[in-house]
């Protein structure tokens, strides 16, 4: 790792963020999205699951999707090849890749956070626990992106990302019986072992929430390996 | 260092298809060497291997005394420069910081930016963002980019085929004064009035398979017919063998005022690469 190397692809990815309008404007879903939602709450506040169901829209749509989007127009635009023939290493390059991506999705989720409560989150074990999700979003872009070879392609991806992983709560409101098979699977979602965890404690679900980033991690090198070269 | 690149018995295959076919050549330090070919024949898939893009099925590769087990290192990076069909530019961001970037990943100082786009003719075009740029610009820049860590040996891939005659000719300007200064070319064109004036020797590439290599002068030489066309001022083309019994027939009709013109029979590289292939060049 070079730290010249990740602060360039740091510069030029953020300049290059603050102008494509596509990518602008996803770090607002989430901060509407908690708007509505804390006219709902009342003097209680939202449930924990209405809380986490922000958490899953600001990783969904700003980390999730910034860093495929980022990747996809790379691939397609065919930088990343130049990129990848440069002396940056892949690690300097998803490193400052990665920072553009985290700065965005902390702007967004503290705002959206501040709007709903932010208090909740406030404990050591929520917060390992959300930097756990924010990586198993991060790899999951990365991963998706490397493969996607057009930037249109990857609202194909996006959708179930968002829609499975962003949005778990939401199967709550499917109107499936609590013993059904897909909210058992749904249970088992990154997003549900962490609102489990915060009503429970259990370092359990953090474990298993470990497990998911850390599939998602092999899944971004396996498909590394294969964009390396044109074999 | 004997040789820039070294390459024995090289060999491409993509699932039943043969790119590259057991070919073997050498480039020597500070040399211009062309590789030539029509669409197809295995140049950039050359290119990738020379440069690690891509890995080869048989044979050895050397490059600056590196094997191509260790291509991916970024010390090996940093001594070459590439240009080819699979480089590109940054569209929202200017031409300074996309050449900024680059200064950066190599470690190159910025004061680089500004000599490169004098070299390239793009001073004006500093502030402008790249995706306002015509085709011919955008290659200048790509070129910038591929120099602006002053490389050992730079691979480039058609470098002016999207540029206009005139800053074609500048191009190969900068890169015979780059060449002078050292630097190790090695580049792929169809233009054969580029490769007769740049290149110090070139290789024809056709299926896969080098079929002639050698200077320009010395393939022209080779594929001569070896004889004189005489002009005379009655219309007449005369064609007289190089060979000293011709000298007094050559002498008379000078001396007989006939002769409007001789010239040599010299074919172009591109007589001559139809010749061996075949194919024209395109």
């Amino acid at each position: 790792m070079n730290t010249q190397r990740i602060g360039a692809i740091f510069e030029k990815d953020l300049k290059d963020f603050m102008k494509n309008m596509m990518l602008l404007t996803m770090p607002i879903i989430p901060i509407i999205l908690s708007l509505i939602y804390s006219r709902l709450g009342g003097d209680e506040g939202l449930p924990v699951p209405m809380l986490y169901l922000i958490v899953g829209v600001a990783f969904s749509s700003v980390t999730a999707s910034s860093m495929m989007t980022m990747m996809a127009e790379e691939n397609e635009k065919k930088t990343l090849r130049g990129l990848m023939m440069s002396p940056a290493s892949f690690m300097d390059i998803i490193i400052g890749k990665s920072l553009v991506v985290g700065l965005m999705t902390l702007i967004a989720l503290t705002l959206s956070l501040l709007f709903i409560g932010i208090e909740p989150f406030l404990k050591i074990q929520v917060i390992i626990g959300l930097v756990l999700l924010f990586l198993f979003f991060l790899f999951l872009g990365i991963g998706i992106g490397l493969f996607t070879k057009s930037v249109a392609a990857t609202s194909a991806y996006l959708m179930p990302v968002m829609f499975l992983f962003g949005f778990t709560p939401m199967m709550g409101f499917l109107g499936l019986e609590e013993d059904s098979i897909v909210i058992k699977i749904a249970d088992l979602f990154p997003l549900m072992q962490l609102i489990n965890m915060h009503e429970t404690e259990s370092w359990m679900s953090m474990g298993v929430v470990a497990i998911w980033t850390l599939a998602a991690a092999i899944f971004t090198y396996i498909c590394f390996k294969k964009e390396r070269t044109d074999d | 260092m004997e040789h820039a690149i070294k390459v024995t018995g090289l060999r491409k295959v993509f699932g039943n298809h043969t790119a590259i076919e057991d070919i073997s050549f050498d480039v020597k330090p500070g040399e211009i060497f062309g590789l030539l070919g029509p669409s197809g024949s295995g140049k950039t898939t050359t290119i990738k291997i020379l440069t690690g893009e891509l890995g080869q099925s048989a044979g050895e590769v050397s490059v600056l005394d590196t094997n191509a087990g260790s291509f991916g290192t970024a010390d090996f990076k940093s001594r070459i420069g590439i240009l080819s069909d699979n480089s590109s530019l940054y569209e929202r961001l200017t031409v300074y910081d996309n050449l900024k970037l680059f200064c950066k990943l190599y470690d190159a100082p910025l004061d680089r930016i500004d000599v490169m786009l004098e070299e390239v003719n793009l001073k004006e075009a500093r502030s402008k963002v790249v995706s306002k740029l015509s085709k011919g610009m955008k290659q200048r820049v790509l070129l910038a980019k591929a120099l602006i860590h002053q490389p050992e040996l730079v691979f480039l891939d058609e470098p002016t085929s999207a540029l206009d005659p005139g800053n074609a000719a500048h191009i190969q300007r900068g890169l015979q004064k780059l060449n002078e200064a050292g630097t190790t070319i090695f580049i792929t064109t169809h233009d054969m009035e580029e490769a007769t004036e740049l290149c110090d020797r070139v290789a024809f590439l056709n299926n896969g398979k080098i079929q002639e290599l050698g200077s320009p002068d010395a393939l022209r030489y080779k594929y001569s017919t070896h004889a004189f066309h005489v002009e005379t001022f009655n219309g007449e083309w005369l064609v007289i063998e190089n060979k000293t019994e011709n000298a007094d027939k050559i002498r008379d009709l000078i001396a007989s005022g006939q002769v409007k013109a001789i010239h040599s029979d010299n074919p172009t590289l591109g007589q001559i690469f139809l010749k061996v292939t075949g194919k024209e060049l395109v």
